[in-house]
C-alpha cells in the first residue's frame, strides 16, 4: 500500500520471543548513545559498542546487527568519523523497520 | 527445566545481552546456568560451587580472558569453551594452546554453542569414565601405569610422572591424548585416527585442534618442538609415540 512505511522481515527462533524485545531496547539506546559519542569523537566507547554489537546480534537471529557492528567497529578503530555517522543512522533506520516474526 | 542433578555451566561474560541468550538457552535445554562477569567472579563461584564447564569470554574488565584460561588450566581440568568475538585464527590458536577445550567465535549461533557444549562434556567425561569405574568397582583393568621413556602415566589418578618422579599436570584431553598414544606405541596414528579415539568424532573438532593438542602434550612431556624425541610427525601422515611401552597390573 502506497505510503507504508518499508518493513524488515526477519525469522526468528519462538525460543527468544521473550528476551528480543529488551535486546531490542538496548540496541535503540545504542542508537542514542552511539549519537552522543560521535558528537565527542569518542572513538574507544564506540568501538566497544560495535564490538558488542557484532557479538550478540547473528545470536539473537538479527544477523544485520552483527554486520553493522562489525562495520561500527572497524570504522571507530580507523576513527573515521564520516563512516561512522551513515552506520548508526542504518542502524537507526533498520531497527524501526524490523518486523520480526516468530517461528 | 534444569534439575538439582543437571550440569552447570558457568558463563563468564561481562555483556549482559550475551548472558541473557546464552542462560535462557541453556535452561531451556535443561542446564543450570550461573553468570559472572569477570575473573574475580570466576573464581569466587569456583570457590563456592560445583562447575562441570565454563563458557569463557576473552575481553573482560578485569583480566584477559586468555590468562584465566591458562590459571584455569594450571588448577583444574574443568572443560573450558571460550566465546570470543576476537575470532582470528591466531586467536583461536592461542586459546586452544592455553588449554581451552574448544573455541567458538562471536557472533554465534546458541544452537551451535549448546552442541558444541554436550560434545566437550561427552568427551570429558567418556575420558573420565575409566577412571570412575575404577574406582568404584576397583576394576583392576583400570587399576594400571604405563611406563614409557622412564616416564609413567597412572591411570586411576590421572598422573604424569617425569623419570624424575616430578608430578606433571596433564588436562583432560591431553590425558585422553597420551593414553591413545601409548596403547598404539610406535604406530603412525593419523589425525582422523587420533580424533575418532578420543571421542572427539562428533564434535566439530578439526585438525588443526589435534596438532594444537599434540603441541601441548609434547610441552608436558618437555619435548623440544623442533625436534621431538617421544612424540614424533610423520609428514602428510600424522604422529607417532616412539617409545617402548609397559603395562604394569599392580603399580602400588
Amino acid at each position: 500500500m502506497a505510503g507504508e512505511p518499508h518493513k524488515v522481515q526477519v525469522q526468528i527462533d519462538r525460543d527468544l520471543e521473550e528476551i528480543i524485545p529488551s535486546y531490542l531496547d538496548n540496541r535503540r539506546k545504542d542508537v542514542l548513545q552511539l549519537t552522543d559519542l560521535l558528537t565527542k569523537n569518542d572513538f574507544a566507547a564506540m568501538k566497544v559498542l560495535g564490538h558488542r554489537m557484532k557479538g550478540t546480534g547473528a545470536g539473537y537471529g538479527l544477523d544485520a546487527i552483527s554486520q553493522i557492528g562489525i562495520a561500527l567497529e572497524q570504522a571507530a578503530i580507523s576513527q573515521d568519523s564520516a563512516a561512522l555517522a551513515p552506520l548508526i543512522q542504518e542502524l537507526a533506520l533498520y531497527l524501526e523497520q524490523l518486523d520480526i516474526v516468530y517461528l | 527445566m534444569a534439575t538439582a542433578s543437571a550440569d552447570h555451566i558457568l558463563i563468564v561474560d561481562d555483556d549482559p545481552d550475551i548472558c541473557t541468550l546464552v542462560s535462557r538457552f541453556f535452561e531451556k535445554n535443561g542446564f543450570r546456568v550461573s553468570v559472572v562477569p569477570d575473573g574475580k567472579g570466576l573464581w569466587n563461584m569456583l570457590d563456592q560451587a560445583s562447575v562441570d564447564l565454563i563458557v569463557l569470554d576473552l575481553m573482560l574488565p578485569d583480566e584477559d580472558g586468555l590468562v584465566l584460561c591458562r590459571n584455569l588450566r594450571a588448577t583444574s581440568d574443568l572443560p573450558v569453551i571460550i566465546l570470543s568475538a576476537r575470532g582470528e585464527d591466531v586467536d583461536r590458536i592461542i586459546g586452544l594452546e592455553m588449554g581451552a577445550d574448544d573455541y567458538l567465535p562471536k557472533p554465534f549461533h546458541p544452537r551451535e554453542l549448546l552442541a558444541r557444549v554436550r560434545s566437550v562434556l561427552r568427551r570429558t567425561r567418556s575420558t573420565m569414565q575409566p577412571e570412575k569405574t575404577a574406582r568404584t568397582h576397583n576394576s583392576n583393568e583400570e587399576n594400571i601405569a604405563y611406563h614409557f621413556a622412564g616416564w609413567r602415566l597412572d591411570v586411576p589418578t590421572r598422573q604424569l610422572y617425569t623419570p624424575q618422579e616430578e608430578k606433571v599436570f596433564l588436562s583432560g584431553s591431553e590425558f585422553a591424548l597420551l593414553r591413545i598414544f601409548l596403547n598404539y606405541p610406535n604406530q603412525v596414528l593419523t589425525r582422523e585416527q587420533l580424533l575418532e579415539y578420543s571421542a572427539s568424532k562428533e564434535s566439530e573438532t578439526y585438525d588443526r585442534t589435534i596438532d594444537m593438542q599434540v603441541s601441548r602434550l609434547r610441552r608436558r612431556l618437555r619435548e623440544d618442538s623442533r625436534t621431538p624425541e617421544l612424540i614424533k610427525t610423520v609428514r602428510g601422515l600424522g604422529y607417532v609415540l616412539s617409545a617402548r611401552v609397559e603395562k604394569v597390573g599392580d603399580h602400588t
